[in-house]
């Protein structure tokens, strides 16, 4: 039994994830970041989830959060469109900026920002409605003058779902396959045109076909959208994404809390991290 | 762990007849007297259904004779004068006089429980939905056990409440009111409370626990992963109540309403208590007196048995037919509707 575990780790540390992202590389300096966190803490009641986490998240790119469970990124995530407010008991220090606002300004309504930040999620989550109606609920209560039919089939056709739903549009959409309403659920976040769209493993429910179609479906929609992807799977983050940030467990202080070890260019986080940390991650030796 | 190794040695075939049988035949006897108590579990409510129907009939078996389509046409309902001369139809015998339609106890107990329906499936819907969205989970767990206290609470008491002290106070108020609108069929004498009206509100309080618990339970169930889809697309909280959670437990509430309308539909000594005991008249406004199946068969009972003739009691066995034949009837609509229902309310991230 050891002597496996450690072919295993000599193997999985050869395999060094090769990025293959899609389209021009972006600069390390990136310009117009569509949000700026600064000192960010969080906190479930008292135990505090997250600790100091600065990020800038670069406008039509795909910015990947990786590491191991516990780590944050998907409590990180969800602050980025506040939807940890729905959680009794849970609190936000520090500041973040999403088009240079303060999100967690009290005067800001986080109905209207969320529906600037689309969001998907880890297991698929149509309303209980028609293909159909699951893309036209929210631009119809959101007041969006716009023709439905024409809409739904434009968002059907980005998410590449149309040819597969175009003749039974009026059908539940539970009728689907888990990676259809996935795509779904992705066409239903483009549909009320949102700036941002998180994901918070998106592909971790789905077979591999599946998850490659979500894959390709990412690098597409970065063109017009801004995509933050929490992925337990460092390939894919390889794969998809221009940026990566590398949370981890940290019990330095004695608590474990989330932090921030490292963010980059996915290019230069999966060839020449700064943290050991972060190598010992991507190459396989824990998470 | 050898035997468990010697039979994965086995070739890899699919199961012959003789291996399926040597299978069975594994079967301890504890697993076998699992089976065939379960088997007997099962059967018993069948059964039992399939007993009191039968012994219904043939109770009610006379009166169906002597009665015949006079049951479902007359207004009237006499065990006639005991002491004349007995009547005979048909090969059976009656006291003179003797009628038993049963026409506007139906339509009694359709009103009131339909009545009662329309204002307690709102109400319980409403309220479960605010008890688990909206509250705290504190006030949540105590303001539920005042649910279902009150769903224990005996018909009699809900009965004698009705007709002392809800059924005057509706009747000063609420019904004053209602009747001053001059809307026909809702407006009329309001008297001290007795009658469909108050029945039908009283029925309401009944059956609100039962339907508000379950729905309860289901509203609970909705999947936060769903709801939290609708509020990251910017959805209000009430938006989200109607375009997830409602669609969520929509066929769940269809069998709890159903459930409350059988017990509204049987409710017997509540209802006989302030119904007004109307017979032979259909009720004229929504405050008349009036009278439904169960109560009857509980008002008549008594008189019935001193029935020489014995027809009195075949009758009320067929009044009792035809309230398990309609309890019997509202359950499979609401199956159906359940069912036409449920294609649309599968679970979250089926087929993944």
């Amino acid at each position: 039994m050891s002597e496996q575990t450690t072919s295993a780790v000599t193997e999985s540390q050869a395999r060094r994830p090769e990025v293959t992202t899609v389209g021009p590389p972006v600069p390390a300096e990136m310009e117009n970041p569509v949000f700026v966190v600064e000192n960010l803490d969080f906190y479930y009641g008292s135990h505090q989830a997250l600790r100091g986490v600065n990020m800038k998240i670069g406008r039509n790119e795909i910015t990947a959060l990786i590491g191991p469970s516990g780590c944050g990124k998907t409590t990180f995530l969800r602050c980025l469109n506040r939807l940890n407010d729905l959680i009794a008991g849970t609190r936000v220090r520090g500041r973040i900026d999403f088009a240079g606002k303060p999100i967690y300004d009290p005067s800001l309504a986080a109905i209207e920002l969320r529906r600037r930040i689309g969001m998907v999620f880890q297991k698929p989550n149509p309303f209980p409605k028609s293909i159909y109606d699951n893309i036209a609920i929210a631009p119809k209560v959101n007041g969006m003058k716009v023709n439905m039919d024409d809409l739904v089939e434009e968002c059907l056709t980005r998410a590449a779902l149309w040819d597969e739903v175009k003749g039974k549009l009026k059908a539940s959409a539970f009728s689907l396959s888990g990676g259809q309403q996935q795509r779904l659920c992705i066409a239903r976040a483009i549909a009320v045109k949102p700036e941002v769209i998180l994901m918070d493993e998106p592909a971790s429910a789905l077979d591999p076909l599946a998850t490659i179609r979500i894959e390709d479906l990412m690098s597409e929609l970065k063109k017009d959208y801004t995509i933050v992807v929490v992925t337990h799977n460092m390939q894919q983050a390889a794969r998809v994404s221009d940026r990566t940030a590398f949370f981890n467990v940290d019990d330095s202080q004695g608590v474990r809390t989330g932090v921030l070890v490292e963010m980059g260019t996915t290019h230069q986080i999966f060839t020449s991290p700064t943290d050991q940390r972060t190598d010992d991650y991507i190459t396989g030796r824990f998470g | 762990m050898a035997s468990v190794l010697e039979e994965r040695r086995e070739p890899a075939v699919a199961p012959s007849l003789s291996a399926r049988s040597r299978r069975r035949s594994e079967l301890t006897g504890p697993d076998r007297a699992l089976g065939a108590a379960l088997t007997v579990a099962g059967l018993i409510p069948t059964l039992a259904l399939a007993f009191l129907a039968y012994q219904m009939v043939k109770e009610a078996y006379p009166a169906i004779i002597f009665n015949g389509w006079h049951f479902f046409t007359s207004k009237t309902f006499t065990i006639g004068n005991l002491y004349a001369p007995i009547q005979h139809k048909r090969g059976y015998a009656a006291p003179h006089g003797a009628s038993y339609g049963v026409l506007p106890l139906l339509v009694g107990t359709l009103l009131s429980s339909v009545f009662a329906l329309i204002l307690a499936v709102p109400v319980s819907v409403a309220g479960a939905i605010l008890l688990v969205e909206k509250l705290p989970q504190r006030i949540q767990g105590t303001l539920g056990i005042f649910l279902e206290l009150l769903a224990g609470i005996p018909s009699v008491v809900f009965g004698l409440w009705g007709v002392y002290t809800f059924g005057p106070l509706l009747s000063r108020t609420v019904y004053k009111w209602v009747d001053s609108l001059g809307i026909p069929w809702l407006s009329g004498h309001t008297g001290a409370g007795e009658g469909l009206a108050t029945a039908s509100v009283v029925l309401a309080v009944m059956i609100i626990p039962i339907i508000a618990s379950i729905t309860r339970e289901l509203v609970r169930s909705v999947p936060t992963v769903a709801k939290e889809g609708a509020v990251a697309l910017g959805l209000t909280p009430s938006e989200t109540v109607r375009y997830v959670t409602i669609p969520y437990v929509r066929t769940g509430i269809i069998a709890a309403a159903v459930l409350g309308w059988a017990r509204a539909l049987g409710e017997t000594i509540a209802v006989l208590i302030i119904s007004g005991n109307a017979l032979n008249i259909y009720p004229h406004s929504i405050f008349a007196p009036f009278s439904t199946m169960a109560a009857t068969i509980a008002a008549f009972l008594d008189s019935a048995l001193t029935d020489p003739t014995g027809m009195a009691v075949h009758a009320l066995a067929q009044v009792g037919l035809v309230l398990l034949a309609v309890t019997i009837l509202t359950n499979f609509g609401g199956r159906l509707l359940t069912r036409r229902f449920a294609d649309q309310a599968l679970p979250v991230g089926r087929g993944v």
